[in-house]
């Protein structure tokens, strides 16, 4: 339908750039419309980054305040009402405001029409809309935060959620609510871009593996955001039934509904949801290591079809979150054995990763030393996954600091370390400057040492039993739970030191060249960085696959040197 | 290709036209995906209880205006074919007969929605709407005796042994179901009310079908979800008679 | 396990001990990939790494694309492994959901935020520390820090439900956890095998006191286990409030007052019965009026008590009112339904109105339905 928005004439028929699109696309208009109103993917992609950080600070800073109260057995600083709503608080943040848009919102809207040689996203139109939109659910989810919270939990589980809450349930789901259409439309924008928009000889076996896990993430997105939807909407109706006094059981079994089913319709969006937030790092890694290490990546097709892989089977496999809920035995039986077939991709991503760079010519840039620590803690989280696939050893570890420790190690581990690399790797090309290389360096050694020291203790807290959403906890627990805050102070360094020097890039980093790291693929080779605001000149002419690193070949057939 | 497109017609991201309508028919295909999954959450759940309540749920459904379901049915599949026709008249430049098209798919839409706030108001009427506080409490006539003076609901449920509480979660699947669909209906006729007043305009060229095409493919859809919603809801239950 | 020093958790459980032996095999596993993967990767970083620092563009490197065979080894390996996994969990999991035949049946009722236990000899135990919201809407009825007793080496099953929200019912060291769903009834089951004092935790999220919902339970041996459930022996010494019950009648025997309280007697009797007879129905086959039938079990006799007309006896009609959770609570359900279970021939008391009139008493005008207690003229 968007065909029929523009009808103004004179518009060129064909590739003949025009002269507006020839400045970079962060001098293409100052004014604050110009950026409000862009359609322009890049400059979308910036509006991200700003919210996202924003976003990522609150959130964390949540976490302080949790690890903070949990330096005491009794709650250091929280009276148990403040820490559920913290909590919750900090998942809602953390996922629905940061992970889940996080590298798809920026990466995925600045570089995947770049990497397959587009001009654009294939609905621009939309694809603003999809940041109106997420920011209306962001702005309802954080008035919901601020005017009382939810002590629910991210998982909202009912009757809990719709009878015994006493937070702004129905403000905040609505809000989550309304940042899965923005979820659906950015991933709808995304299949139709690498669909249709592909420059000529940009075969799918050319296309950049960052891609191929955006593609398999919009498949996710797509697919799965609506049931949260429909789930989420049956939840707000249920609470406010029972807030104007006319009650509906949805999933209340007083009134013979039924919660086992809501935990069915949220684990169908929020176990694929994992999968929204690790496939695109996995993406970024694959690009990472691949430049850094001089090499073609190893097994390409395997990595590529892995990540459709994952998002395939990673529909399968939801009721593992449910297996002491009382499901019954063959369901769970079923659910455990597909659980373990969703292992095996990541498995093989692992393997790929580390193969690519054998005899390869290693350098030790930032966004190198993030791709290495993602796959070091992703491995962790990825192994770990398995105590929770399997039946026996889940009874004991589901719902204890076991759980916690694993999904952070795979969504901050894996997710936030990836997207860290992808703002260290891209910077120069989003923003044609430097940071400090050394500082950089430190940032990312801080960060992982950090990352790695508050969440190692939670895994043995969790064998030991501790459960989760615990404010206090008995005094047997205290010494590793001190450790883990200690943690904290670290990767709070870390990430104070990396806006630090970011921010000063602006200001004092040298101006970066189209292809500082002397990278192959379509965002480096013909694009200026920053990139104009079509991005080429001439539509590109695919002549390679996506890391001819041996052969020092770009994707278009230039020579990959520093520039 | 692009020789022959209209000035306008092609967006300056797209390459050629064949491109453009690619993008935009798939894009539509993805959108139609992720609907099916959104009626298809909710199908599931609602199914979930008719299995659990089977009896309850047969009660009330053979309560709802099959007749008039029976007859919007009849309205929208008519519809859906006269935006089929819509197609071929932009892809063939007659104007007349698209527009024609158009208003027809457009009023049956119409007539719908019509046809649905009279149902609601019969709900309405019979106290069946499960956030009033009346539920249950209007007298209505048992359809298992005709001849029998009215009871309140209530108190037929409560002879047959029907519980009101899984009464009301079916009226609210009732609502919800027909209440997103509604919702989607009254969006495609204000999509098709655009195309209208674009054609009317005469800027739905044969190069610009594609936005047809798009949006009957949606309307298709809207369709499609009805021919679903319609057994799962009305035809729950034993129904004793047709009236309106 | 070798591995069961001072620094690992308590392992006081059957299940315990094969949770842990899994565990440690998958650790095991696990271990060995994960450092054979750092190995490389730490080895390929050394070995391979630039020469000149901070050398960025063209270096010699060989185009390796990937190997096939590779490819399918570390497919179909892990896999095997997994599966491997999976094959192990799986018969632990199958063991935690079939407990011994003999097995005494524990009722835990989870309640925003305590956890009500009931034996089946009547001994009754509130674990929680949360004792402030609990005067305020129970009014007081006994105490909190209630410790829940267990006899080492002999089977209990666990039967739970919950009153409000969703609770998780959790043991560590038993390595064991099973949620508590309102309107459904959950079980698990255990074997201690080593005295002690443990903790119980409540696993799933259910409110602002969520980590106040704990308890300890303490296994003792068989013969004070005895003394315990007969209410002369308590964890404490019976110095604190570990055990102030008094021990009165066992969970049938108080089912049995609640069937005449909630005057089910009136119809379920055998002189003048408007509704089946519920001597000995535990087990057997039980015809309905559509044709259907099922086994009388825990689950049937619940239903037939908070949803009778779901299911009606053929030749009986549907005239028995829905009894919900505002006027049996799920406690007291439980207690009923053992009283149905026990129930032998004969057993079913006599209504009061068919009592026989004390010798001397008037035999005319006595008005129905009074009870014979009362039963002076009006």
């Amino acid at each position: 339908m968007s065909t029929t928005i523009e009808h103004e004439t004179g518009a060129p028929h064909h590739a003949e750039p025009h002269a507006a699109g020839h400045v970079s696309y962060l001098k293409d208009g100052y004014s604050i419309w110009s950026w409000l109103f862009t359609v322009d993917h890049k400059r979308i992609g910036i509006l991200y980054l700003i919210m996202l950080t924003l976003f990522f600070a609150v959130g964390g800073a949540l976490a302080g305040l949790v690890r903070l109260n949990l330096i005491t057995p009794s709650g250091m600083i929280l009276e148990n009402d403040q820490y559920n709503k913290t909590f919750t608080a900090h998942g809602v943040v953390m996922l629905f405001l940061f992970l889940i848009p996080s590298i798809p919102g920026v990466f995925g809207n600045f570089f995947v029409p770049i990497m397959v040689g587009a001009k654009d996203m294939a609905f621009p139109k939309l694809n603003i809309a999809s940041w109106y939109v997420w920011m209306l659910g962001a702005g309802f989810a954080v008035l919901a935060l601020l005017t009382g919270g939810l002590d629910t939990g991210w998982t909202l589980y009912p009757p809990y959620s719709t009878r015994s809450s006493h937070g702004n349930v129905v403000t905040g789901v609505f809000g989550v609510f309304i940042t899965g259409f923005s979820s659906i439309m950015t991933g709808l924008n995304i299949i139709v871009t690498i669909h249709r928009m592909r420059a000529p000889g940009m075969t799918w076996g050319r296309l950049p593996l960052f891609c191929w896990a955006m593609y398999a993430t919009s498949l996710i997105q797509l697919l799965a955001t609506p049931v949260l939807a429909i789930a989420l909407l049956l939840l707000m109706i249920e609470s406010a039934s029972n807030a104007l006094g006319v009650p509906v059981g949805i999933f209340d079994p007083a009134l013979d509904g039924d919660p086992v089913l809501f935990q069915h319709l949220f684990w169908f969006y929020s176990h694929p949801a994992v999968y929204i937030m690790i496939l695109p790092g996995m993406g970024v890694v694959s690009e990472l290591l691949t430049c850094f290490s001089r090499k073609n990546i190893f097994g390409y097709t395997a990595v590529a079809w892995s990540s459709v892989g994952i998002a395939i089977v990673g529909f399968l496999v939801w009721a593992h979150h449910m297996f002491v809920a009382g499901i019954s035995y063959y369901a769970a039986l079923l659910f455990s054995l597909l659980s373990m077939f969703v292992a095996v991709p990541s498995a093989i991503k692992v393997f790929n990763w580390v193969s690519t760079l054998y005899r390869g010519a290693i350098s030790f840039q930032a966004p190198m030393i993030f791709g290495l620590g993602f796959i070091v803690l992703f491995t962790i989280g990825g192994l770990t996954g398995l105590y929770l696939a399997t039946l026996g050893s889940d009874i004991h570890l589901h719902d204890t600091y076991f759980i916690v420790a694993h999904f952070h190690f795979v969504m901050v581990g894996g997710m936030v370390l990836a997207y860290l690399g992808a703002v260290h790797y891209w910077w120069p090309k989003m923003f044609g400057v430097m940071y400090s290389d050394f500082w950089s360096r430190i940032g990312a050694v801080l960060i992982i040492t950090g990352y790695t020291l508050t969440f190692m203790p939670q895994f043995w807290l969790g064998y030991h039993g501790m459960p989760r959403r615990y404010p206090n906890y008995p005094a047997q627990f205290q010494f590793l739970n001190v450790m883990s805050t200690a943690g904290y102070t670290v990767q709070l360094a870390g990430f104070l030191l990396i806006h630090t020097y970011l921010i000063l890039s602006f200001f004092t980093g040298k101006k970066a060249g189209p292809n500082p790291w002397a990278a192959t693929g379509l965002e480096w080779a013909p694009t200026e960085s920053p990139p104009i605001t079509h991005n080429f000149d001439t539509t590109p002419r695919v002549v390679a696959g996506p890391y001819e690193y041996s052969l020092n070949l770009t994707q278009t057939g230039e020579k990959a040197d520093v520039r | 290709m692009s020789a022959s497109v209209a000035a306008g017609a092609l967006k300056h991201h797209f390459e050629d036209i064949e491109q453009q309508r690619g993008a935009e028919r798939l894009g539509m295909w993805m959108f139609l995906a992720t609907e099916i999954l959104f009626f298809g959450g909710i199908f599931l759940a609602y199914t979930v209880y008719r299995l659990l309540y089977p009896k309850d749920f047969a009660d009330i459904a053979g309560r709802l205006n099959v007749a008039v379901a029976g007859l919007n049915t009849f309205l929208l599949i008519t519809s859906s074919l006269t935006m089929t026709f819509a197609i071929r008249a932009c892809q063939m430049g007659k104007r007349s007969t698209l527009l024609l098209c158009l208003a027809v798919s457009g009023l049956l839409g119409t007539g719908f929605m019509c046809f649905k706030a009279y149902e609601y108001y019969q709900d309405y009427e019979e106290g069946l709407m499960p956030w009033r506080t009346n539920f249950g409490q209007e007298k209505v006539h048992n359809p298992d005796d005709e001849h029998a003076p009215p009871t309140t609901l209530n108190e037929q449920w409560e002879k047959k042994g029907v519980a009101p509480q899984r009464v009301r979660l079916f009226m609210t699947f009732y609502f919800v179901m027909t209440g997103i669909h509604g919702l989607h209906i009254i969006i495609g006729i204000g999509v098709i009310a655009y195309l209208w007043y674009r054609g009317y305009m005469g800027w739905l060229t044969p190069d610009r079908y594609a936005a047809v095409e798009v949006s009957s493919l949606y309307w298709h859809l809207v369709d499609a979800i009805w021919l679903f919603l319609m057994p799962l809801l009305y035809l729950a239950g034993p129904h004793h008679s047709l009236h309106f | 396990m070798i591995l069961q020093t001072t620094m690992l958790p308590p392992q006081a459980s059957e299940i315990a001990w094969h949770v842990d032996n899994l565990i440690w095999f998958i650790s095991a596993v696990c271990g060995i990939t994960g450092l054979g993967v750092y190995g490389a990767l730490l080895y390929f970083c050394i070995v391979y790494r630039r020469k000149v620092p901070n050398q960025l563009g063209y270096a010699p490197t060989p185009r390796i694309l990937g190997s096939h065979k590779m490819e399918l080894a570390w497919t179909v390996i892990p896999l095997v492994l997994f599966l491997g996994f999976f094959a192990w969990g799986a018969w632990i999991y199958n063991m935690c959901f079939h407990e011994p035949p003999d097995a005494p049946e524990i009722y835990i009722v989870g309640k925003q935020w305590m956890w009500k236990i009931q034996y089946p000899e009547g001994q009754r135990v509130i674990l929680g520390q949360n004792s402030l919201d609990y005067s305020k809407t129970v009014g007081g009825e006994g105490y909190f820090e209630g410790v829940m007793v267990l006899p080492v080496n002999r089977p209990v099953k666990i039967i739970t439900t919950s009153e409000d929200v969703i609770h998780d019912f959790g043991i560590p060291a038993f390595r064991q956890k099973i949620d508590v769903v309102p309107g459904r009834y959950t079980s698990t089951w255990y074997l201690p095998t080593k005295t002690g004092t443990y903790d119980v935790f409540c696993d799933q999220y259910c409110g602002t006191n969520h980590s106040l919902m704990v308890g300890k339970v303490v296994v003792v041996d068989g013969d004070t286990y005895t003394k315990w459930l007969a209410g002369t022996w308590s964890p404490d010494g019976g110095q604190g409030h570990g055990n102030r019950n008094a021990v009165d009648g066992s969970m049938a025997h108080q089912g049995r007052q609640l069937f005449m309280k909630l005057n089910c007697i009136q119809c379920h009797n055998t002189q003048n019965p408007r509704a089946p007879v519920l001597e000995e129905i535990f087990g057997t086959r039980r015809q309905f009026k559509d044709g259907t039938s099922v086994i009388a079990d825990d689950e049937y006799l619940r239903e037939s008590i908070r949803k009778p007309r779901a299911k009606v006896r053929e030749g009986w009609e549907a005239i028995m009112p829905h009894f919900g959770t505002d006027k049996v609570s799920p406690e007291d359900l439980n207690k009923v339904v053992a009283y149905i279970k026990s129930l032998k021939k004969g057993d079913t008391p006599v209504r009061t109105e068919d009592w026989v009139p004390p010798v001397g008493a008037p035999t005319e005008e006595r008005p129905q339905g009074k009870s014979s207690e009362g039963g002076g003229p009006k």
